[in-house]
């Protein structure tokens, strides 16, 4: 107990390290954010059918995410991204998830893969249609504690919102094969915490906005079928919000809970952003 | 194999089932209009060192506009959603939550307006987006004349970049050619919001003086230290206009050649992308709040309005007619000066709710002209009314030219050379008599009547001890009421040492008098001004006297025929 109790704080204080970290890094970066848009992840797995505006580029430093399984197993992740809106409502995004996992008494940490991915906003929303938007991703097999081969998903967003709330719904097929295993000892293929690999995923959040402080309030219920052959549908809520601190600095944080599966754990997440623009990349910007 | 590839269909068509069903039951929407498809996108500020100066520099005033982003915000959202709903939705309660809560503490940071004008974001979001594009503009302009570090060079450099910048959306930006009062007030749901929501029409257009304003003692300070007090004075201006609303606030848009001169004349085409924005920002309340323009047909009528706000073709005029335009609607109809603020107030010219164009009919000494010209482009005048086109009836073609300003030809000064004063035949004091321009005394008193009520003017003159002594040597000339409305004006430096008993007659006289409603405004105003500008107690005929329109002066014609003033040569109006 006392041992558990000793590792949960060594835990909380690596996170603490890495959002002091992120936040120190963010003042340094003379750059606007949007606390709107959610990012999947960030703070919960279903986001908004919206991209990076164009000629943007959002530095996600420390998107973190720790996981506290049933017997006191923790895993983390760390995501890094960077999106650039590279097309009018198009952006893509490239991430480095890195993971530690605990397994017994080994403990492995490393790269979980290389995730590319190309998203579209088709449409803004307008009284008659949502807004909606594709995304297709790519991870490459690439790190110590990557998946044997590369998985390409493919998914869809809808935003709706009224004048109290937002809804959003996402769907997600994961195109790969079934009997992967990962590398490095890791228990679900592309990494424990870092990205959530599923055959399929179907889910829909809600949101709440208070403008005039900058924060938003966000929940969400997906089901999902790890991609592992014969795995049963697994059940995951969140909740958590997104903070407007400065035009420089947006901050997220969340908790979750996996409810069901092989595995049913808490989860916490906290993630900071920024957006940025290089002067040479702009038109008329030189 | 085939059994792992035929579970894959399966789980594929039940995954897509799954968010079919999720997206249709996000759309469903209680709406039987037509699908609307819209691919508006948003883009990033230009990059530079600049960004967010203002913020740093200018605290108070930067939170501000983050308060403004809600009025804007929650005035669409209410017009569109609640159009049957009581005025007092919008005059009263968020008027005060604006002005008591919000303002008072306003936002540290720019608002996500989509998630307040969330209906009306989803009806025009290509509007929406466009008030975004020209708002970042806005901020961005703020940025680069607050940056200590960049020489006047630089600050001009970089804003030709910020314009050329804006201009890379052509689906967003604001025209750069200025737009008549046509498209804005000649429209059949026009002035409807105004007149329906003076009070809030009132905070939207001090809104807009302060936006364009900011730009004034940002240009003409010389200084950081004058720089912050030119800018803190007129945020102090702004919120005096807030009390005893509507009184005080502008009772026509602030055209920004008029309260930010300096700024226009440097930056004339940023200057025009700015009052194009204010004044779409006018046509949007106004097709909300105007229930002649069917539920169902306010978004066409939005983004027919926005169309021609970006076009380079319709309801065009030229930079000297913009020019020209702002200063004749009149400056102390605008909430009056940005810097150089006087305590008292400029005495508006019309009532609240008129439109620009009885604005400039208003001008002094300019109405009563007959034969109207229609080249003043877009200056649409009610030909009905005393037979006056106001300014479009003029003809400046031959007034001899004065120190010609391309950039600002409506400023070129007067040769008074031409004019020679003489006396009448009464001999007191001389009728004017300028090369083809007669004008009788009382004309010219009128006149002068009419600028010295213009504190900005009466402090110079009051302060440049020659013209003080003119103006007291001419006073002694004076008839006796045009000397107390003289007397009454002036410091007491500059008056004489005791009225005469025919001036006290004529006063008496003036009080009750409708031909002397002038002076009796003079009064009113000049009461006003005594007291502190924050004094919230007015008097009963204070207020009567402020909420009419100052009449129209009594000055006859004037023939300018034969006078010549560089750029008011009016080329056609061009139309789609």
């Amino acid at each position: 107990m006392k041992q558990n109790s000793g590792r949960f704080s060594r835990h909380l204080t690596g996170a603490g390290l890495i959002v002091f970290l992120s936040i120190w890094g963010a003042t340094r970066v003379a750059a606007q954010t949007d606390f709107y848009n959610t990012d999947r992840g960030r703070p919960v797995q279903i986001e908004d059918a919206y991209v990076t505006e164009r000629h943007a580029f959002e530095l996600k430093l420390a998107p973190v995410r720790l996981e506290r399984s049933n017997g006191g197993i923790y895993n983390w992740g760390l995501e890094p991204e960077i999106a650039y809106g590279i097309l009018p409502r198009t952006q893509i995004e490239v991430g480095l998830p890195f993971a530690y996992v605990e397994l017994g008494q080994r403990r492995n940490a490393g790269l979980a893969g290389l995730d590319f991915s190309i998203m579209h906003n088709l449409n803004v929303e307008t009284e008659t249609l949502p807004a909606l938007g594709v995304r297709a991703d790519l991870l490459a097999p690439v790190g110590s504690l990557a998946a044997e081969h590369a998985f390409a998903s493919f998914t869809g967003m809808a935003t709706r919102t009224t004048q109290w709330i937002r809804f959003h719904v996402n769907g997600q097929y994961t195109a790969g094969p079934g009997n992967a295993r990962p590398a490095g000892g890791a228990p679900r293929i592309g990494g424990p915490a870092a990205i959530e690999l599923s055959r399929w995923l179907v889910g829909g959040a809600i949101d709440k906005t208070y403008p005039l402080s900058a924060l938003l309030i966000t929940a969400d219920f997906y089901a999902s079928k790890p991609i592992e052959a014969g795995s049963r549908v697994e059940y995951t809520t969140g909740t958590g919000f997104r903070y407007q601190r400065s035009p420089t600095l947006a901050l997220d944080a969340g908790v979750g809970r996996r409810l069901n599966g092989d595995n049913p754990a808490w989860f916490l997440t906290f993630g900071t952003a920024y957006a940025f623009g290089i002067r040479s990349l702009f038109p008329f910007g030189r | 194999m085939r059994s792992s590839k035929e579970m894959i269909r399966r789980e594929l068509s039940r995954a897509i089932g799954l968010f079919s069903t999720l997206v249709l039951a996000v759309a469903a929407q209680p709406s039987s209009a037509a699908a609307q498809w819209s691919k508006a996108y948003e883009q990033f500020y230009m990059p530079g060192d600049f960004n967010w100066t203002f913020r740093r520099t200018y605290p108070a005033a930067d939170r501000l506009f983050n308060a403004f982003d809600y009025g804007h915000a929650i005035l669409y959202e209410k017009l569109y959603t609640r159009p049957g709903a009581d005025v007092s939705l919008l005059e009263d309660k968020e008027y005060n939550f604006i002005t008591k809560k919000l303002l008072v503490s306003p936002p540290n940071l720019p608002l996500e307006e989509a998630a307040i004008e969330v209906a009306y974001a989803k009806i025009a979001p290509e509007a929406k987006i466009m008030f975004d594009w020209a708002h970042l503009f806005h901020r961005q302009v703020y940025d680069v004349l607050a940056d200590e570090k960049l020489s006047q060079a630089e600050k001009d450099a970089t804003i030709a970049r910020l314009i050329s910048y804006y201009k890379t959306r052509p689906d967003l930006a604001f025209s750069s050619s200025p737009k008549s009062m046509d498209l804005m007030e000649g429209q059949p749901y026009s002035l409807a919001f105004r007149n329906k929501y003076p009070k809030f029409n009132g905070l939207i257009w001090g809104y807009h003086w302060l936006q364009v304003g900011l730009y004034e003692p940002l240009m003409t300070g010389k200084t950081l230290e004058e720089r912050q007090a030119g800018v803190t004075a007129a945020v102090a201006r702004f919120r005096q206009m807030l009390e005893n609303a509507p009184e005080h606030m502008p009772r026509i848009m602030p055209m920004t050649a008029a309260v930010a001169p300096t700024f226009a004349k440097r930056y004339p085409e940023a200057a025009i992308i700015f009052d194009n924005l204010h004044s779409m920002h006018d046509v949007v309340s106004d097709i909300l709040a105007n229930p002649k323009v069917p539920h169902d047909r306010k978004r066409a009528e939005i983004l027919r309005a926005a169309a021609a706000y970006r076009d380079r073709t319709s309801y065009v005029i030229t930079p000297g007619e913009w020019m020209e335009m702002a200063q004749m609607m009149g400056l102390e109809n605008m909430g009056g000066p940005a810097v150089g603020i006087l305590p008292g107030w400029p005495t508006p010219t019309i009532a609240r709710g008129q439109s620009a164009a009885e604005a400039m009919k208003n001008m002094a000494g300019m109405s009563g002209v007959s034969g109207a010209n229609p080249k003043m482009a877009g200056m649409k005048m009610d030909s009905s009314s005393a037979g006056s086109a106001g300014m479009a009836g003029m003809d400046h073609s031959k007034m001899p030219e004065t120190s010609p300003s391309a950039a600002s030809p409506s400023s070129a000064p007067m040769n008074h050379a031409n004019m020679n004063m003489a006396k009448d035949s009464a001999g007191k004091s001389g009728s004017m008599n300028m090369t083809g321009m007669n004008m009788d005394q009382s004309a010219m008193m009128q006149m002068h009547m009419r600028m010295m009520k213009d504190p900005v003017i009466r402090e110079r003159v009051m302060r440049d001890t020659t013209m003080r002594r003119l103006m007291n040597e001419m006073m002694q000339s004076m008839p006796a009421d045009h000397e107390m409305n003289m007397s009454d004006m002036t410091p007491s430096g500059a008056r004489r040492s005791a009225p005469s008993s025919s001036a006290k007659k004529d006063r008496s006289r003036a009080a009750t008098s409708p031909k002397s409603r002038t002076t009796s405004m003079t009064k009113a105003s000049t009461t006003n001004k005594a007291k502190s500008p924050t004094a919230k107690g007015t008097s009963s005929a204070e207020k009567k006297a402020a909420a009419k329109p100052a009449p129209k002066p009594t000055m006859p014609p004037m023939d300018h025929s034969k006078m010549k003033m560089p750029g008011m040569e009016m080329p056609p109006v061009k139309k789609n």
